[in-house]
């Protein structure tokens, strides 16, 4: 039976999409700012949003390998388009899939999926990050659902979110085991939010807080059942971490495509900067690197599709190729020179868009201490 | 209204290289993908599914990886695709290759229209769509950039002239060639690019016999024409520096130019 490869598809498709509509503005979306709405509905008509979920259910079929691929590609263009697109198709949405009644779906993910609404995750609180035992949000349980109350920050997508799925705490004295996930759509009152954050880097990304005061939600806006938050939430922290690194290994290329470029017409005592040896070493690191992250990525992709327990393959691929992005980034700039400081090539684009990887999914001095762990000390 | 559509795997380059020892077309580092002015005509066709509740078949002859522009097409919208391939059909010419077209087209059977792109990036040769109208013996439009209303019987077309269009009024069954258009194509759906993956997909191999032609018909044995050579022509550039009095400078330029032919003597 002739037949095509399913991830060669995909990925020649995503490439195209990226070379012809996301490179040629991506320097002009960067500076303004601005959410990519354009963008972001071209990918919503090419059905990406529901990559990682079933057909027949308002997904298109694919699995973990796919959408790697597809962050992968899109952070080769935009970071912060990659991003988005990261958000939706997984932590935005993926407890409302999961877990939401009938009619949830039909209100909220498949018009996540049209690119109608959007969805976003709400974990990080002023005093609380990698640390989820810690978080103060409550849900405290009323006749009629819950009430929340508590205040989130670094929430991605938040400003142009429809619907938030909010890590809450209900029960303090239970610490990790009182934490769950509650549905919180953005128009229910006592939801706000903050003017969004000016950032760094990934600056079509917008990041805010989000305040929740004496919230009403009914019992069947918990997305997670009782007892069950934190497995809930392990269940897709290997995939968030794979897909981090994904985005990792996608701005390698894009820092390594143009750093091969830019030495090829850069002439530097009559001849191209790329003959120079210690350029050359430059490269040679670069492609090593990116290498050895397109290996952990889509081991740990594939081990998460074949139901393998894999955390710690998924982890080391974060770490491995979030500082990997962040050396070629680096390497860029300085193959760019002076140009690398301009903000007119994307050399310190992504520089900036490389910050964003390092706390994403869990700061890099929180996933040594596990490797660390998982090694045995 | 059942529409056939043409598409051709190409070499993702306007600039084709050639091995200069053996004339072969260099595809290393070359993607390939479907040629513009099929994706166009492809567009057209959903454009027309849409509107007319029209089924759209696609169809490419090639190597057997030209299943991905099968699937490619599956993901835009088109129902069904057959792969016409056989190592028979290789090193056709556009007559072999109309031939062959033709008889597959008689295999599917019923049709009201068939689009084609204008010309494929890699040969140029703008030929297999008139040709391939003229064995089906169909009444035919070139350089078509926008059908404006189809009825049962018969379309309305836009052709693209040098210095304007056309208004043409066309009865069914026809076959029309496309041109570039307003209107991008569209990108395929990821869920259409997987399913076209599966093994239950919509898409059929065919090789000579499916399509019930001999080898001595088609391929380069079927072909009228034979390429002898394959040569990329050299372009090269040769510098001169003018020097002395500025006046005999500009005579001696302006003599040279009129020498070449390029400006009037």
């Amino acid at each position: 039976m002739l037949r095509s490869d399913p991830e060669r598809l995909i990925r020649e498709t995503m490439a195209r999409f990226v070379d012809q509509e996301v490179i040629p503005i991506a320097e002009e979306l960067d500076s303004k700012g601005e959410f990519p709405q354009a963008l972001f509905q071209q990918l919503a008509e090419m059905g990406v949003f529901g990559i990682r979920y079933p057909r027949g259910q308002g997904g298109a079929g694919g699995n973990t390998t796919l959408y790697c691929i597809i962050c992968e590609e899109l952070a080769r263009g935009l970071m912060s388009l990659a991003s988005i697109t990261a958000m939706q198709c997984l932590m935005g949405t993926n407890f409302l899939f999961h877990y939401g009644s009938d009619q949830m779906r039909a209100d909220y993910f498949l018009p996540a999926m049209r690119g109608e609404k959007i969805g976003c995750f709400c974990m990080t609180e002023p005093e609380a990050g990698s640390d989820l035992g810690a978080i103060t949000t409550r849900a405290t349980a009323v006749d009629d659902g819950y009430l929340i109350n508590g205040m989130k920050t670094w929430v991605t997508d938040g400003p142009e979110a429809s619907f938030y799925t909010v890590l809450c705490q209900t029960d303090p004295a239970k610490r990790l085991r009182g934490i769950g996930y509650f549905f919180v759509p953005r128009d229910l009152p006592g939801v706000s939010l903050s003017p969004r954050f000016e950032c760094l880097g990934t600056r079509t990304t917008p990041i805010c807080e989000v305040a929740f005061k004496d919230v009403l939600i009914p019992n069947e806006y918990r997305v997670t059942p009782e007892g069950r938050g934190l497995s809930c939430f392990l269940a897709i922290l290997a995939e968030i971490r794979t897909m981090t690194a994904a985005l990792g290994l996608g701005l390698q290329r894009g820092a390594m495509d143009a750093s091969m470029q830019y030495t090829k017409e850069r002439q530097a005592f009559g001849k191209p900067i790329s003959k120079y040896q210690l350029i050359q070493s430059k490269i040679a690191r670069m492609a090593t690197n990116l290498e050895a992250s397109r290996l952990m990525v889509y081991n740990a992709a594939a081990m998460i599709d074949r139901g393998e327990e894999c955390m710690k393959q998924a982890t080391m691929a974060k770490y491995f190729a979030s500082e990997a992005a962040c050396s070629a980034a680096d390497e860029c700039t300085r193959i760019f020179a002076g140009y690398g400081y301009s903000m007119e090539y994307p050399a310190q684009r992504y520089f900036r868009d490389t910050r964003f990887l390092l706390s994403g999914g869990g700061t890099h001095e929180v996933l040594q201490t596990n490797i660390a762990r998982w090694e045995g000390l | 209204m059942q529409i056939i559509v043409f598409i051709k795997q190409v070499p993702d380059t306007t600039e084709v290289k050639l091995d200069p020892k053996t004339g072969n077309l260099i595809r290393e580092g070359l993607a390939s993908i479907i040629n513009p002015d099929d994706r166009h005509a492809l567009e057209a066709a959903l454009e027309l599914q849409a509107a007319h509740a029209a089924r759209v078949t696609v169809i490419s002859m090639g190597p057997p990886q030209a299943i991905d522009a099968l699937s490619e097409a599956m993901g835009m919208g088109a129902d069904r695709a057959i792969l016409l391939t056989d190592p028979a059909f290789s090193g056709a010419d556009t007559w072999a290759t109309s031939y062959t077209l033709g008889k597959a087209v008689e295999t599917v059977g019923e049709f009201d229209l068939i689009l084609c792109g204008r010309q494929a990036i890699d040969g140029d040769t703008a030929q297999v769509g008139p040709q391939l109208a003229d064995y089906l013996d169909l009444p035919q439009v070139s350089y078509v950039y926008a059908i404006e209303s189809v009825a049962a019987e018969q379309l309305v077309v836009k052709r693209r002239l040098e210095d304007g269009y056309e208004r043409v009024e066309c009865r069914l069954p026809a076959l029309l060639t496309v041109i570039g258009r307003m209107k991008t194509p569209r990108y395929p759906r990821m869920g259409g690019l997987l399913k076209a993956c599966r093994a239950k997909a919509l898409i059929k191999v065919w090789n000579a016999a499916d399509i019930g032609v001999t080898t001595a018909e088609v391929g380069l044995e079927g072909s009228l024409t034979h390429v002898i050579k394959t040569f990329a022509p050299k372009f090269e550039r040769r510098g001169e520096m003018l020097s002395g009095e500025t006046a005999d400078v500009v005579q001696t330029l302006v003599d040279q130019l009129k020498e070449n032919r390029l400006i009037a003597p």
